[in-house]
């Protein structure tokens, strides 16, 4: 499915350039779901970035591929097409806009890009019902514009709900987590679960071992200074719970 | 005055200018014409070197007048109701049947025009309209509230010029919805329209404005508001390669009321110029003005809006200024010049101005979801837009989304 190699960027110009990523390498395959951790400033969501297309970071090396194809190569809105999707770790405000207008656009314009026909209104409706109603998402929060006076939780639990209604087979999730009361941990937690399948993977970035006690990962990778320096099976995230970062930061050099 | 001295006023008249006065001299002699031609001729085609001016040229636009060649945009259409007045750029065309409370007047003499010398353009109107035989000003009496909109339907067929003047007298507690859409089609085209609205009367106004990409238009409103009237402008332009619109209101009765919203969306080679002035001649009137602009690259918007608070009559009074656009590419220009000059103590007047990108985070998230980056543009632009097109009249206001939509997504 995922599979990066030896992937290094920067960002900035000149004097401010600054190497985020610096050869990083990881694998997703199909049907699993991997966690990443790491200390703040590591790179966790500028590679989320990098891999969605946002501008203002500069591939030096390496390459990204999903299902043999060249992401980096690709446009934000075709990668989106190809199943890639990003909850944010800070979902952003679309003045105007109503939550329902934006993912039936969104969804329609992603079909449209894949051949396939567009979702009828009623549809569309019945889904986001169905969804919203699993997500705690009631019809008028979905007449509003798009995180417009969201709460934090809300904002979070709005991008699970665009997520679930996509059904994206590569997901992101950049501390989804964080933000979240304990009852909508498990709500999107639940969520994400609803997705698994042999077709999708997904790459959920946190700090917590909370979610992943409800997301059972398949692999557990540490991101620090640019690159994965340690992957394991859960129990990876238990022992940094417990012991911090300088443990495995120091086992490392 | 001859021709001749007329010709001589001008210095160094432009092709343009000589086939202005060549129109003027075909016209019969009168005091008011020759009048509102001079308010004209002091300066010729207005040009940037006059200071209401300075960002739209109309002299330097249009060397010579030329055939126009409308640029079909998707537009407004009348409603079933609607009571058509089409004006096919020499007359009036106008329903046998009016409602009570709807009469029309045909003038066969020109009319004196107001402000004359502070705007031009609706000066020359004046002066080259209003003669026997052709039915280019009229003059709209209505005396009762009317249900349906009256529609006027500015549609020229490859002209070169086209003038028309009409003026709304809206009798106390009498209200009319008028509905424009000048659709282009004339090298150069000034309408002049007016509004006295008495007591009480009550009168909106939508509007949009399309033309071609060689074509100088101006569509002037003169506005007279008596005690507790109100008025409601709403207005969508495309531009040409240069329009003005430009509304003249003043107060002239305790508690009046006007909202004053614009939307611009100059393509590459347009200019759009909103321009208004508000005299606050009574006491607790109330003003809100909401102008909104998206340009493309080599698109031109400019924006000029003052208010005017004199001492004493000016009491009280309540005016809100806001001019907002976005540049949506390099290569953009917006101008714009927002002015308050307030003379009285006890007022609430504010003005905001601001012009910048589309918030480039958010374009990224839309693209994420899978949204084309032309299209979030168009999604971001349109609900940016809407705003100032919201006090539009219900049988036009989703017309009107649409245009800017079809617009803002190169469908037109
Ligand atoms: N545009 C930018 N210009 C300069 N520095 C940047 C830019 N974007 C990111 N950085 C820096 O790159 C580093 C990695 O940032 P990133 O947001 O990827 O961290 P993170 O691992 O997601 O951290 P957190 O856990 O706090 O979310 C940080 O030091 C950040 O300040
Ligand atoms: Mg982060």
């Amino acid at each position: 499915m995922l599979k990066l190699d030896n992937l290094s960027a920067r960002v900035g110009e000149e004097e401010s350039e600054k190497t985020i990523l610096n050869g990083l390498s990881l694998e997703v395959p199909a049907g699993e779901v991997h966690a990443i951790m790491g200390p703040n400033g590591a790179g966790k969501s500028t590679l989320a970035y990098l891999l969605t297309g946002r501008e203002g970071y500069e591939v030096t090396g390496g390459t990204a591929t999903l299902d043999g194809k060249d992401l980096l190569a690709m446009e934000p809105e075709d990668r989106a097409a190809h199943g890639v999707f990003l909850s944010f770790q800070y979902p952003v405000e679309i003045p105007g806009v109503p939550v329902m207008t934006f993912v039936r656009t969104a969804m329609n314009a992603q079909r449209k890009a894949r051949g396939e026909e567009e979702m009828s209104a009623p549809e569309f409706i019945k889904k986001a019902r169905e969804i919203g109603g699993i997500l705690n998402i009631d019809a008028e929060m979905l007449k509003r514009p798009v995180n417009v006076g969201f709460s934090g939780g809300e904002k979070k639990r709005l991008e699970i709900f665009q997520m679930m209604m996509m059904e994206p087979r590569f997901s992101i999730l950049d501390e989804t987590d964080s933000g979240l009361d304990i009852d909508a941990l498990k709500t999107v937690a639940n969520g994400v679960n609803a997705l698994r399948s042999p077709e999708r993977s997904m790459l959920v970035i946190t700090h917590y071992q909370r979610l992943l006690d409800h997301i059972r990962p398949d692999k557990v990778h540490v991101l620090a200074k640019g690159r994965i320096i340690k992957s394991g099976g859960p129990e990876l995230a238990e022992q940094l719970e417990r012991d911090g970062y300088d443990g495995i930061l120091g086992e490392v050099a | 005055m001859t021709l001749a001295d007329l010709k001589e006023q001008f210095g160094d008249p432009t092709p343009a200018e000589l086939q202005l006065i060549a129109k003027y001299g075909e016209l019969p002699e009168d005091a008011r014409r020759l009048r509102a031609f001079e308010a004209f001729a002091k300066n010729g085609l207005p040009h940037r070197r006059m200071e209401q001016w300075k960002w739209t040229d109309f002299r330097h636009a249009i060397h010579a007048i030329e055939t126009g060649q409308p640029r079909r945009e998707k537009t407004i259409e009348p409603s079933d109701d609607a009571l058509v007045f089409r004006f096919d750029g020499k007359s009036w065309h106008v329903p046998q049947d009016l409602p009570d409370g709807l009469s029309v007047f045909e003038k066969s003499e020109a009319q004196a025009v107001g402000n004359a010398e502070e705007l031009p353009l609706a000066a020359l109107a004046g002066a080259l309209t209003g003669q026997s035989g052709r039915a280019d000003l009229l003059q709209v009496e209505v005396t009762k509230p009317i249900k349906q909109p009256v529609f006027l339907d500015f549609d020229y067929e490859r002209l070169e010029t086209a003038f028309a003047r009409i003026a709304f007298v809206v009798r106390p507690e009498a209200k009319v919805d008028v509905i424009e859409r000048h659709a282009g089609g004339a090298g150069f085209s000034s309408v002049l329209v007016e509004f006295g609205i008495q007591d009480g009367g009550h009168v909106t106004r939508s509007l949009l404005q399309s033309g071609g990409a060689e074509e100088a238009t101006a569509i002037t409103a003169g506005v007279t508001l008596g005690a507790q009237a109100v008025y409601e402008q709403t207005a969508l332009a495309f531009g040409a390669k240069v329009a003005r619109i430009e509304t003249r209101l003043a107060y002239e009765g305790e508690a009046g009321r006007a909202h004053i919203n614009a939307a611009y969306l100059p393509a590459d080679g347009y200019h759009v110029d909103f321009t208004s002035h508000v005299r606050h001649g009574a006491q607790s009137c109330v003003t809100r003005q909401l102008t909104k602009g998206a340009v493309n690259d080599g698109g031109r918007g400019v924006f000029q809006g003052k208010f005017h608070v004199p001492r004493s009559v000016g009491q009280h009074t309540d005016a809100d200024m806001q001019h907002q656009a976005i540049l949506l590419e390099n290569g953009a220009e917006v101008y714009a010049k927002p002015e308050l000059e307030i003379y009285a103590d006890d007022v609430e007047c504010a003005h905001g101005n601001t012009s910048g990108q589309l918030d480039e985070t958010a374009l990224f998230y839309m693209r994420q979801r899978g949204i084309p980056h032309m299209e979030a543009r168009a999604l971001l632009t349109e609900a940016f837009i809407a705003e100032a097109l919201e006090t539009a009249h219900p049988s036009v206001r989703d017309s009107l989304l649409e245009a800017s939509r079809a617009f803002l997504r190169n469908e037109a």
